[in-house]
Order: C-alpha cells, then sequence, then structure tokens
C-alpha cells in the first residue's frame, strides 16, 4: 500500500533515472558545456562595462549596467554580479554531479578513453567556472563535490590560492587526457590546447599585482610557466594566425576547426527551439539603432552602453580596420553626451535574429591572437626564453592586419594599448587592467576623461574585486564575509 | 386501498414492515409501545386497508389515524382512562405563514396518544379529552406550536418556518449531524439563497453570505471561478483555495495558477448552480481536520438536490436578461488626450530643439525648418486644434469594446420518490454573452442523483452529472490585450480607418501608440475553451446491525477540455509587415487538458443512542485518492499557409508536446462524537494522510482535532430565562495540513540544458538535475484554536453566531534561499510561520413576523488579520521578485502582511523651493515632477526609500442580506463589501507612470496636473513632460474597499393568479445582480482582478491586475413553476 505513494514523474527526468547509459553522461557534460551560455553576457556585463573601454552611465542613473560602470557600493544586489556567482556556481553543481556519477557509474561507458575524456572535459570546465568566480570575486567557497544546504551553510569562503590549487590540477588533468583537437560532431569540445592556454592564463592571472586584497593577483612570478603553455600551444601549429580581422568574427566563418583563431569557443547557432542562439551580441547596441535604421525588433540594448572616447580616439580611425569593424557611428536621438559610438563588433545587420536571444555566432572565449600577445606580455614581464624581436614581431603582426603602422620596442604600456584596440569586446579589458597593477590610476585617469554625467565614484584598489552578492551573504548571515569596500 | 397479505406468528412490528411494502403506506410510531404486542396470524385478499388496521391494531389495544394523502398511519397505545371524561370534537385549519393550508401536519392533544393529521385543505378533527388544555402542532420545517383549546371554536392555526433550523440536520464531512448538537465552526447555506437569484455559478452564490469565506471575483468574463479564501490566507508558496467536497467526493484541482486564473480548471466548473441544495463550509480545524493534508485552507461540502418521497415534482425554471459593464476606468478623452500631448511635444521641441531658436508657440512649418524633417515627437497634429478635427475621429475605445450582453438559464427536473426509490433529474442550459464583444459563456449540463433501497440492509445510489461548456474569450484580459490596449490606445483615430485602425489595410494613426485596434481584435482573434466534465459517485451502504453502516464509494471526475488560438495576420502588426508576410503574421494553436480523479473511499458509521441520554457516533474510513493528468499543446510556426484556414493543418510548421502528471493520496481516519443529553458535546477525530507529493521520508501526516460545546441553554439556569432560547459554547483545535504543491516537488528532478557542437553547428542535447531533492518535505502545517457563542434569543427571534480564532501555519511550504555552492539559489523546504487571527459575527434577526409580512435580515461580519511570524533559517525579508518594475514592489517581512506592498511614497509635487534647499529627488527630477519621501534619510530617493504602505488582503468584510415577504412578494437585497486592504496596481503603472510617451492614454486625472507653478491643479497628477523615469511609488497603490449592492431580487408568488390545478408552485422574479456598487480603485475596473502574473517566479506567486474588466452588472427576468 505504501509502495503505492512511490509514484515516478510521467513527465521529468530524474536523478533516479539518470546517467544509465553512455547517451546520459554525453548528456551530462553537454550540460556542464550549458553553463558556457551565460558566460559571453558576463564578460560584457562585468568585464567591457566595468573598465575603460565602455562609458556605461545612463542618463536617468537607474539602468542595472549602471551601477557597475560607476562603481557604486550598492552593487552587491546588482543583477549582473548575483547573475556571475549563480550561474558559476551553478555550472559548478553540474560539473561535480558529473563526476560522481562518472566515479559510480561511469563503466557504462564502454570505452575508457572516452570515459577519460568526458571527465577531462568536465574538469576543464569546471576550473574555467572557478578560474572566472577569482577574477570576479577574489576568495570563493571551493566545493568539488555535490553538496547539500545542511552542509553548504558550513563552507565558508577558501583563500585564492586553495582555488587555484585546484583549478590548476584540474587543468593539468585536463591537457594530459584532452586530444588536441576533434574532428565532426565534437568539434568545439576542450581541447588540450584549450587547456593549456587557460593554464597559463592561470598563471598570469596569479603572477599579476595583489593590490594588497585578497584578489586574483599573487604576484607570484610563474611568467615563465605561463610561456612555456603558450609557446606549446604555438608549437602545435593547430591554430593560424587570420590576416584578415573583419573575418575572424563573419558570421560564414564559424567552424572552429576552419577558423584557425579559435582555440576555445562558446558556440551557437540560430533558429532552434529551445533557443541555442546568442545575447552577447546586442547588449552595447542601443534598440532604436535595430528599431529605426534596420527596421527590425528591439533587441537587448535598451538605451545602449556608448564606448568610451579614451578608447575610440586611440585608434587612429582612418585607417584602422578594426575601427570600422568594432564601431557603430550612431548617434540616439535622446543624445548620451557627446554623442559616442557603439561596440557591434559581433552584429551582423543582415543577421538580426526574431529571438533577441537566438543570435547565430561563437563567441571566442581563447583566440589565438589573445595568446600570441598574451605571451607577448610574459615576455616583457621577464619570462626567461623569450626576447623583445618576438614581442615586437607579435605586435606588429597584429597592427599590420589592423592596416596600422608597425613599431619596435614595444613596451608593456604599448602592449596594454594594442590588446585594448585588438580586443575590445572580447572582455579582456579588465582582467588586463587588474594584471597590470595599473587599474586604479588608469580608471581614475578615465574617468576625468569620460564621464561627461559626472556619475562615477573615485576607484580604490577594493574595486579590482566584485562584492559577494547580497543574497549569499544573507542565506546564513557570518558564513561570508563581505569583500573589503562594499 | 387494499391489501393482499398473509403472515403467521409475525411480531407486529414485522407486520407493519409488511404492511408498508404491501402498501407504501408510512406507519408513525414510538417503537417501543410495540414491544409487548402480540403476534399476529393474518390471511387477507384484496381487503380494505381499514379492516386490516382495525382488527389487528383495534383488537391489539391501538389507535390509528391513516392520512391517505400522505399514505402514512400514525399509531398510538389507546388510552387507558379511555372510559374517563367522554372526549369532545375539536375543530380547526392549520395554516402557514403565508396562509396557505397546511396537509399533514400532525396534531396530538398534549400529555395523551391522541393524535390525528390535517385534510388536503389544513383542517382537522380531534376528539379532545374533556380536561385537555393544549394541542401541539407538528409539521417538519416548521417550529412545533403549542395551542390552547378554548371551548368549541373552530381554532385557526399559523405555522412558523423553522428558521432557526435548531433540529434541521446539517452535512458535516463524512456525514451530518444535527444541528444543535454541532461543535464546530460550520457556515451553511441553502439552496433558497441561490435559486431564488440569477447566478450562473456556485462559488457567486457564496459571495457576502458566509462571515470569513471572502469570495473573490478576479474577472469580468463569464464562466470563469471565482478565487476563494476561507479566514484568510495561511500559505506563501502554496495554493490557498479551500477543497470542494461534492456529495462526499472530495474533487480535486483547484489551483490558482500565476495569472491569478484557474487554467488547469477548477472543482466548481461546469457544476450547474441550480442543482445545489446546501453549502457547508467547514472553518476550524476541528470541522475540517477530517479532510487532513487537505483542511487547511477550509473545506466547502456541497450537496446536490435529492428526490423526496411523494408525488412526482416537476420543475420548470428559465430567466433571461442583459449583464453590461458596471464601470468604466476614468481615462483622457479626445479632446484632453490632445491637450496633453500637445503640451508634452511642445516641452520636448523646446528642451530639444531651445538652442536654435524653438519656442512652443512655433507653426508646423517653422519647426519643419528648425529640425529639418517632419518629425512628430516635436510637432503635434495641426487638426487637433482646428474645430471639429476634419479628417480625425475621437474614440472612447472602453464603448468600442464594451455592449449588452444576452444572459439566459433554463432548467427542467424532475423529482420524487418512493419508499424503495427516490430521484432527481434535471437538464439545463446556461448561457451568457459577456460584457465585452467576443466573449461568452454556455454551459449544458445534466443530472441524475437516485438512489434505491434494494431491501431493508442494502442502499445503492449513484449522481451522475455530465456537461459541456464552450467559453469565448478572444484574449481580453492581462497586459497588452485588448482590455488593457483599450485603455492605454490613443483616442484618436484617422477618420477613413475608424475602428480599423491599423487593422487591415490601414496604418496606424499617426500620432497613435502602435496597437492594433482592439474592437477588431475582439472580433477577429478566436480563444475558446470547450470543456466535457463528467463528474459520477456510486455508493452503496450496507446495514450490518441496527446503528452500524457501511459505506462504499467510487467516485470518479473526467474533465476534458480543450483550447482553440488563432490570430490572423489582418489584426497583428504594423501595415507594411502585414502586406508583405501576410500568412506568417497569422499564429494560431491548440491545447488539451485531460484530468481525472479517481477516489474510493469506504466508512463505518456506528450511532448508539444509550439511555440516560448518551449519543455516540464513531466513525471509521479509509481512503484511496488519485489524481492525474495530460495535457498537450500544439502551436504554428512561421505562419499559415492560407489566409482563412483556422486550423492547424494549415500552419506551415507545428511545434508540439505533450506532458502527464499524477498524484496519489491515501488516508486513514476516525471520529468520535459524542453527546450527553444533547447539553455536553464532545467530538475528536484524526487522520492519517500519505502522498505522493512528499518526501520518501515524510509522506505520512497526522492531523488531530477536538472540539468540546456546552449548550448552556439546556442547563436549567438558563432555561429559566425566558428570553434566551438558545445558548452554545464552542471550543475546538486541531491541526490540518495543506498539501498543494506540484506534484514532484521533493524529486530532484531533470531538465534539459543543450549546448552546441560540431564542425556543422548542431545541437546537443544536454540533461542536469534542475533542483535539489527534499526527501524530508512535508505539508504545511496549521494549528488552529476556536472559540465561538451561538446564541438564540426571543425565541429564535435573534440568532447569533461569534467565532475567534488563531490560525498558526508552521512549516510552510517556501522555496528558500541556500547557498548557490549547491547548484541552486533555493530549494523547497517546509520553514516559516504565518498566523491567521480573526474574528467573526454572524447574525440574523427576524424583524417583523406578522401573517402579511416578513422581514428578516442577515448580517456577516469577518475580520482577520494575517502575519508573517518567522522566515527560513533568520531571514527578516525576503523581496518579492517583480516582472514589470525593476526594483521589487513586494515584501514578506517578519511581522507584515503576507506579500505587504513596499514601495516609495509620494508626498507632493517638486516646487522650486524644494530643489533650492536639496531635498531628495530621484534621478533627473525637476520642478513639477513627483516629490517622494526620503524615508531612510539618505539625500537621494532610490529603491532604499522603499516602504510599507498596505497590504492586499482586506481587514474586514462584510454582508448584509436582507429578505422581506409581503403577501406574494418576496424581496431579497444583499449588500457586501470589504475594508482595509491596497491595490498595488500595474495597470495602474500603464495607465499613469511617470515619463510615458504622450502616445499612451492616461488617466482622467491628468486633466487636472500640474501645469505651472501657478497652475498646480489638484495636486494629484505631477507634470505631463517628466523626462525622470519612473519608480515604484504610491501613485499605483489604490485602496480596495468597495461596496456592492451584490443582488436584489424582486419575485412574486403567481399560484395566487394561476389557480389551475397541477401548479405546485409559480413565481416569477427579477433580479438587479452587482447593480449598484462604489469602490476607490481608480487605475483599473474590478478591486479584486487577478489576470497577470506580477513575480514571474512560481516561489513567490503574486497575481494582480494588468487589464482585468469591470465585473458585470445584469437585469434578469425569471420564472419558476412546479407541478
Amino acid at each position: 500500500c505504501k509502495r503505492s505513494l512511490d509514484v515516478v514523474p510521467p513527465s521529468s527526468g530524474t536523478t533516479k533515472i539518470f546517467y544509465l547509459n553512455q547517451e546520459d553522461f554525453l548528456q551530462g557534460v553537454a550540460a556542464v558545456y550549458n553553463g558556457l551560455r551565460a558566460y559571453p553576457d558576463r564578460l560584457m556585463n562585468l568585464s567591457e562595462t566595468r573598465s575603460d573601454n565602455l562609458y556605461a552611465a545612463s542618463v536617468l542613473g537607474t539602468q542595472p549596467y549602471d551601477a557597475i560602470n560607476s562603481f557604486r557600493r550598492n552593487a552587491v544586489s546588482n543583477v549582473y554580479v548575483e547573475a556571475a556567482w549563480n550561474d558559476d556556481y551553478n555550472a559548478i553543481f553540474r560539473a561535480n554531479y558529473f563526476l560522481e556519477q562518472l566515479e559510480l557509474k561511469g563503466n557504462i561507458i564502454s570505452s575508457e578513453v572516452l570515459r577519460n575524456r568526458l571527465g577531462a572535459e568536465v574538469r576543464f570546465l569546471r576550473a574555467f567556472y572557478y578560474f572566472d568566480l577569482v577574477r570576479y570575486f577574489g576568495k570563493v567557497p571551493l566545493v568539488v563535490k555535490t553538496v547539500l544546504p545542511g552542509e553548504a551553510v558550513t563552507i565558508p569562503r577558501t583563500p585564492v590560492a586553495e582555488v587555484y590549487a585546484q583549478i590548476i590540477e584540474d587543468l593539468k588533468y585536463a591537457m594530459e587526457v584532452l586530444p588536441a583537437s576533434y574532428t565532426g560532431a565534437d568539434v568545439g569540445r576542450a581541447t588540450r590546447y584549450a587547456a593549456g592556454s587557460l593554464l597559463a592564463m592561470v598563471y598570469m592571472a596569479r603572477s599579476g599585482a595583489t593590490y594588497s586584497i585578497e584578489g586574483p593577483g599573487l604576484a607570484s612570478n610563474e611568467w615563465t610557466e605561463a610561456l612555456r603553455l603558450i609557446n606549446e600551444v604555438i608549437n602545435s601549429k593547430v591554430y593560424t594566425f587570420n590576416t584578415n580581422y573583419a573575418s575572424i568574427f563573419s558570421y560564414a566563418n564559424q567552424n572552429p576547426n576552419v577558423n584557425k583563431e579559435a582555440v576555445f569557443d562558446v558556440m551557437h547557432v540560430s533558429g532552434l527551439n529551445p533557443v541555442l542562439g546568442a545575447s552577447f551580441v546586442s547588449l552595447t547596441v542601443p534598440d532604436s539603432y535595430f528599431t529605426t535604421v534596420l527596421q527590425k525588433p528591439a533587441q537587448l540594448g535598451g538605451a545602449g552602453r556608448p564606448t568610451s572616447f579614451d578608447l575610440y580616439r586611440t585608434y587612429d580611425t582612418a585607417v584602422d580596420v578594426r575601427a570600422k569593424t568594432n564601431f557603430l557611428l550612431y548617434y540616439t536621438a535622446l543624445g548620451i553626451p557627446g554623442n559616442r559610438p557603439y561596440l557591434r563588433k559581433y552584429m551582423d545587420s543582415t543577421k538580426v535574429p526574431v529571438n533577441i536571444r537566438d543570435w547565430g555566432i561563437n563567441f571566442m572565449a581563447i583566440r589565438y591572437t589573445d595568446v600570441l600577445m598574451l605571451k607577448a606580455e610574459c615576455i616583457l614581464q621577464g619570462a626567461a626564453g623569450g626576447t623583445q624581436e618576438e614581442v615586437d614581431s607579435i605586435v606588429n603582426l597584429v597592427r599590420t592586419r589592423a592596416k596600422i603602422a608597425p613599431v619596435s620596442g614595444v613596451t608593456l604600456e604599448q602592449l596594454y594599448q594594442e590588446r585594448r584596440r585588438e580586443l575590445v569586446g572580447e572582455g579582456s579589458r579588465w582582467f588586463d587592467l587588474q594584471r597590470s597593477g595599473t587599474l586604479v590610476t588608469t580608471m581614475n585617469n578615465w574617468i576625468k576623461t569620460d564621464d561627461d554625467l559626472k556619475q562615477i565614484e573615485p576607484v580604490v584598489k577594493e574595486f579590482v574585486l566584485y562584492p559577494v552578492p547580497q543574497s549569499q551573504l544573507d542565506v546564513r548571515p557570518g558564513l561570508y564575509t563581505q569583500n573589503q569596500g562594499y | 386501498q387494499t391489501v393482499t397479505i398473509k403472515a403467521r406468528q409475525k411480531s407486529l412490528k414485522e407486520f407493519i414492515v409488511s404492511l408498508h411494502e404491501n402498501t407504501g403506506y408510512h406507519f408513525i410510531y414510538n417503537s417501543d409501545l410495540l414491544n409487548d404486542a402480540p403476534k399476529v396470524d393474518v390471511a387477507y385478499t384484496n381487503a380494505p386497508l381499514e379492516t386490516v388496521l382495525a382488527e389487528n391494531f383495534t383488537a391489539n389495544g391501538f389507535n390509528y389515524v391513516v392520512n391517505k394523502a400522505d399514505k402514512t398511519v400514525i399509531l398510538n397505545k389507546k388510552t387507558v382512562s379511555a372510559a374517563a371524561p367522554a372526549a369532545q370534537p375539536v375543530k380547526g385549519v392549520v395554516l402557514d405563514d403565508k396562509g396557505n393550508p397546511v396537509t399533514g401536519a400532525t396534531v396530538m392533544v398534549k400529555g395523551t396518544n391522541v393524535a390525528t393529521t390535517t385534510n388536503n385543505i389544513g383542517a382537522f378533527t380531534i376528539n379532545a379529552p374533556d380536561n385537555s388544555k393544549t394541542l401541539v402542532v407538528i409539521y417538519v420545517g416548521y417550529e412545533t406550536q403549542e395551542v390552547p383549546v378554548t371551548g368549541s371554536k373552530v381554532l385557526n392555526i399559523v405555522l412558523k418556518t423553522n428558521s432557526t433550523s435548531l433540529d434541521s440536520v446539517i452535512v458535516i464531512g463524512y456525514g451530518s449531524q444535527k444541528k444543535s448538537n454541532v461543535s464546530y465552526a460550520i457556515a451553511s447555506l441553502n439552496s433558497e439563497a441561490i435559486t431564488d437569484r440569477a447566478i450562473s455559478r456556485v462559488d457567486q452564490a457564496l459571495v457576502g453570505q458566509i462571515a470569513g469565506v471572502n469570495v473573490k471575483q478576479t474577472t469580468g468574463l463569464p464562466g470563469k471561478a471565482f478565487s476563494i479564501q476561507v479566514r484568510g490566507s495561511g500559505s506563501i508558496s502554496a495554493n490557498t483555495e479551500p477543497l470542494y467536497v461534492l456529495d462526499g467526493f472530495p474533487l480535486g484541482q483547484s489551483v490558482q495558477d500565476g495569472t491569478g486564473g484557474f487554467s488547469g480548471g477548477n472543482a466548481l466548473d461546469n457544476i450547474n448552480p441550480d442543482d445545489i441544495e446546501s453549502i457547508e463550509v467547514l472553518k476550524d480545524a476541528a470541522a475540517a481536520a477530517i479532510y487532513g493534508s487537505r483542511g487547511s485552507n477550509g473545506v466547502v461540502l456541497i450537496t446536490t438536490k435529492k428526490g423526496k418521497v411523494g408525488k412526482a415534482r416537476i420543475q420548470v425554471s428559465g430567466s433571461a436578461g442583459y449583464n453590461e459593464a458596471n464601470r468604466k476606468v476614468d481615462m483622457l478623452n479626445g479632446e484632453e488626450w490632445a491637450d496633453r500631448a500637445t503640451e508634452m511635444i511642445n516641452a520636448a521641441y523646446v528642451s530639444a530643439y531651445g538652442s536654435r531658436g524653438a519656442t512652443a508657440q512655433d507653426d508646423r512649418d517653422k519647426r519643419i525648418s528648425i529640425i529639418g524633417a517632419n518629425n512628430i515627437s516635436y510637432i503635434p497634429d495641426p487638426r487637433w486644434a482646428q474645430p471639429g478635427h476634419p479628417g480625425l475621429r475621437y474614440v472612447d475605445w472602453q464603448d468600442e469594446i464594451f455592449r449588452k450582453g444576452l444572459q439566459q438559464n433554463y432548467q427542467v427536473s424532475a423529482s420524487g420518490g418512493s419508499s424503495n426509490v427516490n430521484y432527481f433529474f434535471s437538464v439545463n442550459n446556461i448561457r451568457q454573452e459577456g460584457i465585452v464583444i467576443g466573449t461568452s459563456n454556455n454551459l449544458y449540463s445534466a443530472r441524475a442523483n437516485v438512489e434505491a433501497n434494494f431491501n431493508q440492509k442494502l442502499k445503492l445510489g449513484i449522481n451522475l452529472s455530465p456537461s459541456y461548456s464552450l467559453l469565448r474569450d478572444p484574449g481580453v484580459e492581462g497586459k497588452d490585450v485588448i482590455f488593457h490596449q483599450a485603455l492605454n490606445m490613443t483616442p484618436i483615430v484617422e477618420d477613413s480607418a475608424g475602428l480599423y485602425t491599423n487593422t487591415y489595410g490601414n496604418n496606424p494613426y499617426n500620432w497613435a501608440v502602435q496597437f492594433n485596434s482592439p474592437v477588431q481584435k475582439a472580433l477577429n482573434q478566436v480563444g475558446e475553451t470547450k470543456r466535457f466534465r463528467t463528474v459520477a459517485s456510486v455508493y452503496g451502504i450496507y446495514t450490518i446491525i441496527k446503528g452500524l453502516n457501511f459505506k462504499t464509494s467510487v467516485n470518479v471526475d473526467f474533465s476534458n477540455s480543450n483550447y482553440t488560438r488563432y490570430v490572423p495576420y489582418t489584426v497583428s502588426n504594423l501595415l507594411n509587415v502585414r502586406n508583405s508576410q501576410t500568412t506568417v503574421n497569422t499564429s494560431g494553436g491548440y491545447q488539451t487538458n485531460n484530468y481525472q480523479a479517481f477516489v474510493n473511499e469506504n466508512t463505518l458509521n456506528y450511532t448508539r443512542n444509550l439511555t440516560g441520554g448518551h449519543n455516540l457516533n464513531v466513525l471509521l474510513g479509509q481512503s484511496y485518492n488519485n489524481f492525474t493528468s495530460d495535457n498537450s499543446a500544439m502551436n504554428s510556426v512561421g505562419g499559415y499557409t492560407n489566409a482563412y484556414v483556422k486550423t492547424l493543418n494549415y500552419a506551415a510548421g507545428i511545434q508540439g508536446r505533450t506532458s502527464a502528471s499524477q498524484n496519489i493520496l491515501l488516508s486513514y481516519f476516525s471520529r468520535v462524537q459524542y453527546a450527553f443529553r444533547s447539553k455536553y458535546l464532545f467530538s475528536g477525530s484524526i487522520r492519517t494522510d500519505g502522498s505522493s507529493r512528499f518526501g520518501e521520508n515524510t509522506r505520512w501526516g497526522v492531523f488531530p482535532a477536538a472540539s468540546v460545546a456546552w449548550k448552556m441553554s439546556e442547563e436549567p439556569f438558563i432555561r429559566s430565562i425566558d428570553k434566551i432560547s438558545d445558548l452554545k459554547l464552542r471550543i475546538s483545535y486541531g491541526v490540518t495540513g495543506n498539501n498543494n504543491i506540484g506534484d514532484f516537488s521533493a524529486t530532484a528532478t531533470t531538465a534539459s540544458y543543450g549546448y552546441v557542437f560540431g564542425s556543422t553547428q548542431a545541437p546537443a542535447i544536454g540533461q542536469a538535475p534542475n533542483r535539489l531533492p527534499n526527501p524530508n518535505l512535508k505539508w504545511e502545517k496549521s494549528a488552529t484554536t476556536d472559540i465561538g457563542l451561538d446564541v438564540g434569543l426571543f425565541k429564535g427571534r435573534i440568532t447569533a453566531s461569534f467565532d475567534y480564532y488563531n490560525r498558526l501555519t508552521r512549516n510552510m511550504l517556501m522555496n528558500v534561499a541556500v547557498p548557490e555552492v549547491t547548484g541552486f539559489q533555493i530549494a523547497l523546504d517546509n520553514v516559516g510561520q504565518v498566523r491567521n487571527k480573526g474574528w467573526e459575527i454572524q447574525l440574523s434577526t427576524k424583524n417583523i413576523v406578522i401573517k402579511q409580512l416578513q422581514w428578516t435580515t442577515n448580517v456577516q461580519l469577518a475580520h482577520n488579520s494575517n502575519k508573517v511570524v518567522a522566515l527560513g533559517s533568520g531571514q527578516t525579508q525576503i523581496l518579492v521578485p517583480s516582472l514589470y518594475t525593476t526594483v521589487a514592489n513586494t515584501v514578506l517581512k517578519v511581522g507584515e502582511s503576507i506579500n505587504s506592498i513596499y514601495v516609495i511614497k509620494r508626498i507632493g509635487t517638486l516646487t522650486q523651493d524644494d530643489i533650492n534647499a536639496k531635498v531628495a529627488r530621484y534621478g533627473a527630477q525637476t520642478v513639477g515632477d513627483a516629490r517622494y519621501e526620503d524615508y531612510d534619510r539618505n539625500g537621494i530617493i532610490d529603491a532604499g526609500d522603499r516602504q510599507v504602505v498596505g497590504h492586499p488582503n482586506p481587514d474586514y468584510t462584510w454582508g448584509v442580506t436582507n429578505t422581506l415577504n409581503y403577501k406574494g412578494f418576496d424581496l431579497r437585497v444583499l449588500v457586501q463589501g470589504q475594508v482595509g486592504g491596497s491595490i498595488y496596481s500595474i495597470l495602474g503603472r500603464a495607465v499613469s507612470q511617470t515619463g510615458f510617451g504622450y502616445i499612451y492614454n492616461q488617466l482622467g486625472d491628468y486633466r487636472d496636473r500640474w501645469r505651472s507653478p501657478e497652475n498646480p491643479g489638484s495636486g494629484v497628477r505631477d507634470k505631463a513632460y517628466s523626462t525622470f523615469g519612473s519608480i515604484v511609488n504610491t501613485d499605483w497603490l489604490y485602496s480596495s474597499d468597495y461596496l456592492r449592492v451584490r443582488a436584489i431580487t424582486l419575485g412574486y408568488d403567481l399560484k395566487t393568479l394561476l389557480k389551475k390545478a397541477g401548479v405546485g408552485s409559480a413565481r416569477m422574479f427579477v433580479s438587479l445582480e452587482n447593480f449598484f456598487g462604489k469602490d476607490k480603485y481608480y487605475g483599473g475596473a474590478n478591486p479584486e482582478s487577478a489576470n497577470t502574473d506580477l513575480s514571474g517566479n512560481g516561489n513567490y506567486p503574486q497575481s494582480g491586475d494588468y487589464g482585468g474588466l469591470p465585473l458585470a452588472k445584469s437585469l434578469i427576468v425569471g420564472v419558476n413553476l412546479s407541478f
């Protein structure tokens, strides 16, 4: 009689009937990759918007991005900050759950190679999400297994070094196990070189400035280790430098095996149900551009987040092809002060989707040009085994493609400026500033030139990190201590 | 009447049974009298009944009275003192309070066994012994009367209706009980309150009738369910609708969805109100705890009509009339809109081009030369200022979509019965045209209630009710649909387009918001719900031994509904899109929803009346409930391939899905009721419920309850007080539950999380858990204490009930915040507490009771206060998410009511002095904008300045019913209302938000807006052209107080005119439903509207008004005949 109360949901899967065959495990991995889908938007909202690349201060001062760009202390409840914590941890939960099930029932997967590869892909992704968290929040609670609420309220924030240790362990494992590339339907999965590039970035972040806070930088001076990893990626010859800047972001050039700039993509495709397209494309473009110029439905940009003058003026707009590719010279009637251009790097006006979150373009989470420029940075930071010639040649490769004059004796500061011009809209700027140690001064100088609306708070070193979201502090008061400065 | 009967050595009792079976006559006697009677040996063939009776009863020392009309025989012991004073005949007539003769009333000589019954003209003759002084007149449904015998005069005895009904029986859970012995808080409503009016739903009948039962009419559309709350709302995440029990069958599925409607169906859908005999509401835990885990929100017991022994009765009734909107929302008319638009356009123009010399006085040509283009943002339509507005038509969109709709109700029923079978059959058709064009409801239903005595021990019965309804709603209520758009729509159109503006071949008016004409949408969009529902119960009752009955019942409720939706391209999008992509802009859908409930219940019921005044009733029961549902949805993708065919076979593509759900409830229950001398009453019950909905470790819950009552009026010291006819003190305590969460909320389900892989990008199916399991999830438990006092004064002229209750709900089913390291932000758990406290008064007075005129008044008044006592793990507040405002406007806060309104207070209009004094402002506010209260005193206005300004539930609800009978006329007036609640209206936001463009029409009070410091208007509305945006504030806060004259029904008894034989009764009536009323909801049409999901989050369900229709008022004329 009592057994009759055990009713199985007729219309939804449950954990009791999942991970029972190989296909389930493949689906479980895809669900961990699914966490990447929020990553490009997050970079737009928390890296580009916070940095000196965009002037995201609205006239009314009431948009959610205002708190980010204006360094408001009430960003503790900001939706973008909340989403960063929540989305990363949700993806980490899926990764942990998958790894536990792989441990328990992985024998169902007949091929040991496949079994190990799936585990390595998921560990790569777990490292990816933790690295994302560390760069935004510093110390975060480290969980490498699934925890129920009762246990979760006993786990405080873990020191940054311990989180890094886990990230490095996962990535080293992934480098060992993952293949160099994929074919056919598997293209787009994490590769050995994606793991190597990410690990290099981790070492570089660790080697970055500390600002005397418990942030991502530990001044650990691991530039040499990073350079070694990057050279492995370059020497693999899997990737090539694309000499046509616009084609890197072309809708016609989306296959990662063809677009050799793509070391690791967040993949999208338009027109499916449920939606598997991208939403980051239109975040910086005002709705009125779509409705009035293109006669299309409004997208996600609202009033738009214009580009900073400071950035736009660093381009030689007459010749730099990147200026044309990256910006839209469109002025809204409402008149954001100064009539600034808008960032439109990924927007193709012929590809406006029916559903506003359904753009069919990949997002390069790791781009080969970025990896090359990181190499130059390691060398300039004093990594053993590199030369100034290598640095100059990398920077000139980039400049030549942009149709601007080559330079020589490139300094670290020049390199960062070139990175800013090259990688705008790709989410690196805020982390470049973090690493460089110049974040506070650079931002405060920029405020002077760009803040027409006088909305931006003076930047202090504590702002290198975001606050822990208020909702997390509220769950169990005292469990997490808030970052200083908030 | 003749008798053919043979019997050997039969006891007189057995002989009576045989006689009854043989003749159909009922024998009325005191069973004890027959105990010592001798056995009989008889053999009759076609013998007259009189002979049989005389030979067997008179001979054995019994008197008998035969009443042929009623087919009854009353037996009495022959008075021993037959030789004593010679009897003398007393004559009289018994009439009812309307002056009609009463047939079959029993007339007895007090203190003797001498009795007779009245004949078909109400007359009687009784041989009263000389020394007898008093006659007693007894008739069911009337008060027993004692009449002094005065000489030889013909007595004229008028009976009074027994409206105190203290001896009447009312339905309780799993049984019935003498009302005077009830020790719980139960309120009941009889059929007259339903059938005398013109109503179309059962829930409508409950409005304003019962203290503590708050019935909300959340929509103005016909055929839709009402929302009912008994004694406040005790839950945050789980459902708060009561359990409905129809003739003992606990129905499932009345769950309010996010929008406040019942898209999954309501238990009262398709139930014909004319079939209802009575409705009882179990309010306190002691009454409801017999329904265990479903009792927390109260239980509504509905009993349908049964046939009565006697002649077949056929009833025919019909009514017809019209209904229309009871009010409109006050919006700006065309002239006023143009005035506001001109002001805003000028201000925008000067603000944008002031630097180039623009002034508000510039004409069109000058503006074009300054701007360099023709831009309607800066140039008004010159025709606004021209007399007669050539080429334009000024439209009141509400007038255009509203109409007078025809409303009809027809019913034929037949009922009757013999001692072996009783039956009730009915067929009914209710058809209503709604107050908006294109809306209607049409219900066909039938019912058969049949009960048969198989033999002395076994009774079988069936209640069967099939029904079919067709409801048409082209999409009238809610956001961005017909009614909301009719309000927000620009009240000016091009004369050439008229009511076809922005539909078919017409562009929108240049200065207008680009909505499609709401009139054409109402006429062309299709939204049809067809529902076929059958509710059936089959039961058997077997008498094991005297007093011990076994009852088993099998109940099924099948409801199949389908919904068809169709929007043609002609009424969607803009003209260029319509023209270029005709069929692409057509869309349609088809959904089905099938619901099955299967309930089997088995009960043992033992009743024993012991000598010495002990009455005992014991119930033991077991119940199995299985609820399943499955549904499907198909929608067109990419439009239609044909512009005329509406079904999906002509859709360019189809997307579909199906899903299903199930839950099982297993229960065991028992109850003991004990009364000692009808003075001390006790009842105790316990129920154990097991449900598949809950965690593996906590499937079973126990729900005990007990109540005691003391009928003080039975005590000699009260009995001696003549004025007090009834006085009863009740105290009860009990625990009930609420299991209204989704079917599999305790289970860790998985959901789809896809990704893209491949050299040719292709979807990869992903799957992962989408919530945390909670194997310990259990019921919400409410513990309720109730103290009640029932009073009857002046022989029942005044009766009153007073109840105080205190309900503490614990272990609330709530989604509590958990650390995201679990993978989730929330998990469903049992936390938090809510307390509902209140009191209720139900008062009934008979103000005038004379033969010609009777006037009674029923008053009900209830107070409820609702407080969050605790939230999860030390939390003090939760901000309820809001879909329509960027910051939350509702809070769950310890110490405040559930869903308290949490917004910034507007305290006036900003003046230059304010700005000079640097008062706090929101964003870029300037002179003439709203001034808000800086609640946190930090010098700026932002979300931190929100404060609790009201709560949604009313503090007091009340209702007054006056009934007057004068000669053949009857008049019933029901007035009801509520006080103390607030509405935070998202519709109000749409029609009065600061910073809204001029194209939208706004509330009428903008006519008295702030225009300049010298002309500040009424102080309610700030300047039209404001550029600071908007923040949640008290502009959209309204009181939900209202007063409504719900029903005025005037009836006339036609029987005095129709003296034709055969007509048993005839009444015609005229009824005004909801005709008069007053509310304070300026920003909307119905203070109780619910049509839109405000939180967009199932964890904190909150529905509200975003374009709810006004209620219908109706005038109906009808006639009821019975034969």
